[in-house]
């Protein structure tokens, strides 16, 4: 099997978050015709080791993808489908070019394609991190083929809730919705001051109001908002919690699906292989921090070795309808990924 | 060895350069990456884009 057909078979199978059984098989199968020791793990990763050493190189890639299956197709050098980008493109990067590189002496390859990423569990990166000790790990998110991520922001997601005995509208009470409003005031002026002289969005803290529902049952007035907070690097999710509970004003005010920001180092063997590699393939590299989340925001912390994020495609076409890899760039990022992984 | 930011020409002084690490000129305080150990040389460090992604 070639590597667009191995990328075809992933994208033809849909397996959004918690529901990605058929394709850990299918790609546990694929691995395995490749050589690879494969197998599907406790929680559901399809996991593929290659060569035996003490030392381990962890890709961890998703087999999950955002939901909405988009029929896959080929066309003009693209592959059309759920996933293609986001990130099987990046899984099927992984597998084609340890392959290609093979078992080597003293190294063992272990790619992971972790599920529910695209959800706030994180289940299947959570459980690697118990699993291995890498000494390098390189995280199957789009970066584009000459391109090395280095950092996500951090995020945590706010549900704010009141409630209030119901009075007349012409009474002089402020209804729930309007300290709702207030709260998410308090809050936005409260980002708009820590990010005064700070331009790049990576550094910025940024709310995003996700929902806000009102209801009454004749006797009580509600109102469920539901904010989401990306954190930049050098605050804590903990700082950001104390600060907003502190406009809570009396409402209910709860926390969750917390990560961490995380940045990456710069200077370590595994970015000089990159850029080695990268320009050995006929690019310029660059570096690139992504103001999402991502599974680097496990693992980095966890296993604190050099890690990046790298895969092919543009990370703008994630969860559109119009999800699509340019297979030149795929074959591309093989390359550069062989020629990495033949050095590490 | 010895050689000068591409930047303001300030004199960088490493014991043991690798090829591919990642210096900041002291005069200057830009990015260098290392592109050659003997002799040594620098070039401007690839240059660091943000953009939405998860």
């Amino acid at each position: 099997m070639n590597h667009i057909d191995l990328l075809h078979g992933l994208v033809k199978i849909y397996s959004p978050s918690t529901q990605e059984r058929a394709v850990s098989d299918y790609l546990v199968a694929q691995m395995r015709a490749l050589g690879f020791r494969a197998f599907v793990d406790d929680v559901g990763n399809a996991v593929g080791i290659l060569g035996d050493g003490a030392r381990d190189v962890v890709l961890l890639g998703h087999i999950d993808t955002f939901h909405g299956f988009i029929e896959p197709r080929i066309a003009d050098g693209k592959l059309y489908g759920r996933g293609s980008v986001d990130a099987k493109g990046c899984l099927a990067t992984f597998v084609s070019a340890c392959a290609r590189v093979g078992a080597r002496d003293g190294v063992r390859f272990v790619v992971i394609g972790a599920v529910e990423e695209e959800c706030a569990t994180s289940k299947g990166a959570r459980f690697a991190i118990t699993q291995y000790r890498p000494d390098f790990c390189i995280i199957g998110e789009p970066s584009g083929w000459d391109r090395i991520t280095l950092g996500y922001k951090g995020r945590v997601l706010v549900d704010y809730e009141i409630a209030q005995a119901m009075t007349h509208t012409a009474s002089a009470t402020r209804p729930p919705a309007e300290e709702a409003i207030a709260f998410w005031n308090r809050l936005t002026a409260f980002a708009a001051e820590y990010n005064r002289d700070k331009p790049r969005v990576f550094d910025q803290l940024d709310p995003s109001l996700r929902a806000i529902n009102t209801n009454d049952d004749g006797f009580t007035d509600r109102v469920a908002m539901r904010i989401g907070v990306r954190v930049p690097m050098g605050l804590t999710i903990a700082q950001v919690e104390n600060d907003i509970a502190q406009f809570a004003d009396g409402a209910r005010v709860e926390f969750s699906s917390e990560e961490e920001p995380f940045r990456a180092e710069k200077n370590n063997a595994l970015v000089r292989a990159f850029l080695s590699a990268i320009r050995g393939a006929g690019g310029s590299p660059a570096f690139t921090v992504k103001t999402g989340t991502a599974d680097m925001n496990i693992a980095g912390p966890a296993w604190q070795c050099p890690i990046v994020a790298y895969g092919p495609g543009d990370s703008a076409l994630d969860h559109t309808p119009n999800e699509h890899l340019d297979l030149a760039e795929y074959a591309r990022a093989i390359d550069v990924l062989a020629r990495v992984l033949a050095v590490l | 060895m010895t050689a000068n930011c591409p930047e303001c020409e300030a004199e960088i002084t490493l014991a043991k350069p690798i090829r591919g690490e990642i210096v900041v000129c002291p005069d200057c305080g830009v990015e260098l990456e290392v592109t050659s150990e003997s002799p040594l040389a620098f070039d401007l460090a690839p240059e660091e884009e943000e953009d939405w992604g998860e």
